[in-house]
């Protein structure tokens, strides 16, 4: 059966990060709709699972905005109607995405009753100075407080985020940060650097020069450090931003980047599937304004603002690019999957992967017809890409 | 008296500021295919021919108008032809004869135009044919082209700007040709204007009466009245006999897509019909007149053309080529003696052009030749560059030239290329005596040959007129020093304008002191120059070395004196506008071998996108194809990636 994965939106936050670029809205004066919001979402659940009942759910993805704002018995609502409509696989992943304020610890075991099987927490930093400057309302040890917690109640399926990269954080400073939080992980942590990206208070701070981040070299210099120091810890690097003790990768994650289907419902949220009746493969985005979403749903089931048909070249391309960005790489049997047979060799420039190749960017194994990065290689990926897709 | 009609024909200037002027889109534009087709139909209704037989010379007056750069000459020109009812009042001519829309939108004239008008004065008819000169000192060959079609010619000067560094040259250009300078102070209803101390200045300068100056205002027909009146009783009718064998002086030509080579001739003795057989005295090829006519100020064909008319004709010539502007043509078995002709246009300013995207070379070559049809004035060269490819090298009469061309092949033609930094013509004498023109930077003897067989490297100077307010003296002439020029002289032409000549190095006008000029005098100076022989110089070629590699697209020939700030700035911009890769990129400039800097380029160390899952994918996508479309806009050298940008970099210097 064919593996599927589900995405949910949950859209409020109690604060809002300076950095975020997710569609999010604080949380009303009066109080988050819980009804409203939660049956809006059971209505567009139904609409998009429906054509997909022969499939299998390998995975369900609440993210936000701050899920974990969300009651523990909506979710239990949405996993319902979610396995109802598309039968849940024994071992799928159901994850969370939650703060580490007091208040959402506090509901963890709900969670868990509610049917959730992994959790992920955002500790983002331990620097309590630069939470409180990119607007969280939180600090470090509540961060790692909180894992501890999770750690207790979902024992190999906890994960947290870190982020480095904040103005005026040395080397040193990321370095003994991170030895911290290694000692409380448990089989997943994902690292990003810190991005700025358009539209976001940060951005705006940058462009004025209010902000100043660290340089092109000492970024790499952490990312470099990260790889070195988690790797060194047991867990390994298996896509850009993310480790993992082998078998604890996050399957609905992965699912992005080897080209599964899945269906997103929720202000704003992406879907990528290909259509049961014109055999087409789709990508489509839903409203992301809060209200206007809840009564497109309200209306007519669901609340999508575009749709559009990914062409043959297109899915090719996305095939090559996402699986680059996972050390295991991308194979000629997942690539078959979009290409319609052709092989990663007719279609990739392979003069000039074969450069890559001999000067230790690229790996390419031939008996499995093979394309994965070397750890150099991933680091400049987005260069390399250009080169080899055609 | 050849001799130096050359030498002031010769003449270059930059306005490189005009470069910099947003370009304005023009909803409607008068091309001169638009021109042709209504005349291709003309041609079939033969009723419609004038019969201008009745004006003989003493009834005709063929002037030109000169001025400096919007002293209001295409203006003029508008209010002479409503004047005379050959276009109507509406108020909406402007700058009737400016076809190019890059003449438009410049406000310069690049090809001479001409306009023919009937115009009664004290009870007779004359036919007065406006000869339309470009008023840039960059086309000054063509300046003195039409001159030569003429027996008189209006200096026009701006009452409120006074006299002006081309105003002098054009002065002096009409002078040497003999012929009547008529002075007319323009503008002299603007609250700024100074109409008597501008009539001082010409008095001063050019020793003519100032009560004889006509003062008039060409944008509100202030005074035009008296404009024609005053060219008719100032200035003679053209010489020459009807009884005479046909005799004309081919002046201008274009190629036209309807009726193929048009030709302009002032007919100097005799008539011409057509039916008739010409030939060229130049390649003494016969042509049969198919259509004679005059400007009118579209093509108006007419009976006969007679002494002292000026008209075109067009005589099934295939090409351009065969029409040698200068060139006598005469009745088929009547040959007569030829008029002093021209010598060609000479190229003072080569450039690389090549195609941004090498796949567009056949189209691009094909573009080049259709505008060259029309401009014979450029030289053009197939070039093979390593790091650009197959391309062209370009000769223009100045910058400003090279900068209309690339702007009418961007536009007219949809073009886009990547041009070089241009290069003045440098000579190499050779011990054994033989000289050679540089016209590329590659042309230039390697290191061993400078050392065995070079006597020694010459540069081209021009002798440049400056004039600006007192104020700017010493600013002036310290911009002169910095740029290795010898002051000749200043004189005062009135209590607080100044007028400076200094030779300098030609190749330093190229560059940026005409920008330098104009912000170091607020805009105040006006600037001309005129060529003025070479000199020995000790020249080296700068080249570009790209992890060892030289670049020669981006070599190029300079001073000693200045090779090593100029190597210095470079390397440092080339490092500016190079984008990291995965290697180290070492910069190099040397001098004649002699490195003289060196910059890095680190090698990329991160670019990943960190953050990446199911709402990015269709953004990371974009900007992939967006990243992929940019690459290929690159041009590789080896393993290095050139943005357009590196060329850029040499062609101008950082303050």
């Amino acid at each position: 059966m064919v593996p599927f994965s589900l995405y949910v939106h949950w859209p409020y936050c109690t604060f809002l990060c300076r950095f975020c670029a997710f569609s999010k809205a604080r949380v009303p004066a009066k109080g988050v709709e819980h009804e409203r919001i939660t049956s809006a979402l059971l209505k567009e659940l139904r609409t998009s699972l429906a054509p997909h009942k022969d499939k299998v759910l390998q995975s369900i993805y609440f993210g936000g905005g701050t899920p974990s704002l969300a009651q523990p018995r909506n979710i239990a609502q949405i996993i319902e109607a979610a396995n109802s409509l598309v039968p849940l696989a024994s071992d799928a992943e159901i994850t969370l995405e939650s703060n580490p304020t007091s208040a959402e610890v506090g509901k963890m075991r709900d969670f868990k009753q509610a049917g959730v099987t992994r959790y992920s927490i955002g500790i983002q930093t331990l620097d309590d100075r630069t939470l409180a400057r990119m607007g969280r309302l939180h600090t470090g040890a509540e961060g790692l407080a909180a894992v501890d917690r999770a750690r207790a109640l979902f024992p190999g399926k906890v994960s947290f985020d870190m982020i480095f990269g904040f103005e005026g954080q040395t080397l040193d400073q990321w370095q003994k940060e991170l030895e911290t939080v290694l000692k409380h992980a448990d089989n997943h942590i994902s690292v990003y650097q810190l991005t700025v990206e358009p539209g976001t208070p940060l951005f705006r701070d940058r462009n004025a020069q209010r902000v100043v981040l660290p340089s092109g070299d000492l970024s790499a210099q952490m990312y470099e450090s990260a790889v070195e120091m988690c790797t060194a810890k047991g867990f390994r690097h298996y896509e850009v931003s993310n480790y993992a003790v082998p078998g604890s990768e996050s399957m609905h994650n992965m699912g992005y980047w080897q080209g599964r289907q899945w269906v997103g419902i929720g202000p704003s949220a992406h879907s990528r599937f290909i259509d049961p009746s014109s055999n087409q493969r789709i990508s489509s985005a839903r409203l992301p304004d809060i209200q206007r979403w809840a009564q497109h749903c309200e209306k007519f089931g669901h609340g999508t603002a575009k749709s559009t048909v990914i062409s043959d070249e297109d899915a090719k391309q996305e095939a090559v690019v996402f699986g680059l960005r996972m050390l295991d790489g991308i194979t000629d049997r997942r690539f078959a999957g979009v290409s319609g047979g052709q092989s990663l060799k007719d279609y990739l420039h392979m003069d000039r992967v074969q450069q890559y190749v001999d000067d230790g960017y690229l790996l390419w194994n031939s008996a499995d017809a093979k394309l994965a990065p070397t750890e150099r290689g991933l680091e400049v990926i987005d260069s390399i890409l250009i080169d080899i897709v055609p | 008296m050849l001799q130096t009609r050359l030498s002031a024909a010769i003449r270059h200037t930059r306005i490189a500021s005009f470069a910099r002027q947003p370009r304005a889109i023009f909803a409607h534009q008068t091309t001169t295919h638009v021109q042709w087709q209504s005349y291709a139909v003309r041609v079939i209704d033969r009723k419609k021919e004038t019969d201008i037989s009745t004006y003989p010379p003493d009834l005709i007056r063929n002037f030109s108008i000169i001025a400096h750069i919007d002293h209001g000459k295409s203006t003029l020109a508008d209010r002479l032809l409503e004047l005379t009812g050959v276009i109507s009042k509406t108020g909406k001519n402007k700058q009737v004869l400016d076809k190019l829309k890059v003449e438009r939108e410049r406000g310069i004239t690049v090809k001479a135009q001409s306009a023919s008008m009937f115009y009664e004065y004290n009870g007779k008819k004359y036919l007065m044919n406006l000869i339309d000169t470009p008023g840039h000192v960059d086309f000054s060959y063509e300046v003195s082209r039409s001159l030569a079609a003429c027996q008189g010619t209006i200096l026009l000067v701006d009452a409120a700007q006074g006299i002006q560094a081309q105003t002098v040259a054009n002065f002096y250009l009409a002078f040497g040709e003999g012929l009547a300078v008529v002075p007319m102070l323009n503008k002299v209803d603007l609250p700024t204007a100074e109409p008597e101390r501008a009539a001082q200045q010409i008095e001063g300068t050019f020793e003519i009466d100032a009560s004889k100056i006509l003062h008039m205002s060409a944008k509100t027909g202030l005074g035009v009245d008296a404009v024609l009146p005053s060219v008719i009783e100032n200035m003679p009718p053209p010489l020459g006999s009807i009884d005479q064998p046909f005799k004309a002086l081919l002046f201008d030509t274009w190629y036209d897509k309807y009726v193929g080579v048009v030709c302009l001739m002032a007919i100097k003795d005799g008539s011409i019909k057509k039916g008739d057989r010409i030939v060229s005295t130049h390649s003494k090829q016969k042509y049969e007149v198919t259509e004679v006519g005059i400007m009118h100020p579209e093509p108006s064909p007419t009976t006969s053309l007679q002494v002292g008319q000026v008209g075109y004709i067009t005589c099934n010539m295939k090409s351009v080529s065969e029409a040698h502007v200068g060139d006598t043509f005469y009745r088929d078995k009547h040959p007569v003696e030829a008029l002093p002709g021209f010598v060609p246009a000479k190229s003072m300013v080569f450039a690389g052009v090549f195609p941004i995207d090498a796949d567009e070379f056949a189209r691009l070559d094909e573009s080049i030749q259709k505008l060259t049809l029309n401009d014979s004035s450029v030289s053009v060269h197939k070039e093979t560059s390593a790091a650009l490819g197959q391309g062209w090298r370009l000769g223009f009469l100045g910058t400003l030239h090279m900068d209309v061309f690339r702007q009418r092949l961007e536009e007219e033609y949809d073009a886009s290329i990547l041009i070089t930094a241009p290069t003045v013509p440098y000579q190499i004498k050779y011990r054994d005596g033989t000289t050679r023109f540089i016209r590329t930077p590659a042309d230039f003897p390697d290191i061993h040959t400078m050392q065995d067989n070079v006597e020694s490297t010459m540069e081209p100077f021009v002798l440049a007129t400056m004039i600006f307010p007192e104020r700017y003296l010493g600013q002036m002439l310290e911009l002169c020093t910095l740029h290795r020029g010898e002051i000749q002289n200043h004189v005062y032409i009135d209590e607080a304008r100044v007028l400076l000549k200094c030779r300098l190095p030609m190749a330093e006008i190229v560059s940026d002191f005409f920008d330098k000029l104009k912000s170091k005098s607020q805009g105040f100076a006006s600037f001309d120059y005129e060529e003025s022989g070479y000199e020995a110089s000790d020249l080296v070629k700068m080249e570009v070395l790209l992890n060892n590699e030289a670049v020669d697209a981006l070599a190029s020939v300079m001073h000693r004196s200045t090779s090593v700030v100029a190597g210095r700035d470079m390397a440092k911009r080339l490092r500016e506008v190079i984008r990291r890769q995965l290697f180290d990129i070492i910069i190099q400039t040397a001098a004649n071998g002699k490195i003289v800097a060196r910059e890095t380029v680190k090698q990329l160390r991160k670019n990943v996108t960190a953050k990446c899952y199911g709402g990015d994918i269709t953004r990371k996508m974009k900007l992939l194809n967006k990243q992929k479309e940019g690459k290929k806009r690159m041009k590789k050298f080896g393993k290095v990636e050139l943005p357009q940008e590196a060329f850029l970099t040499v062609m101008t210097k950082s303050e």
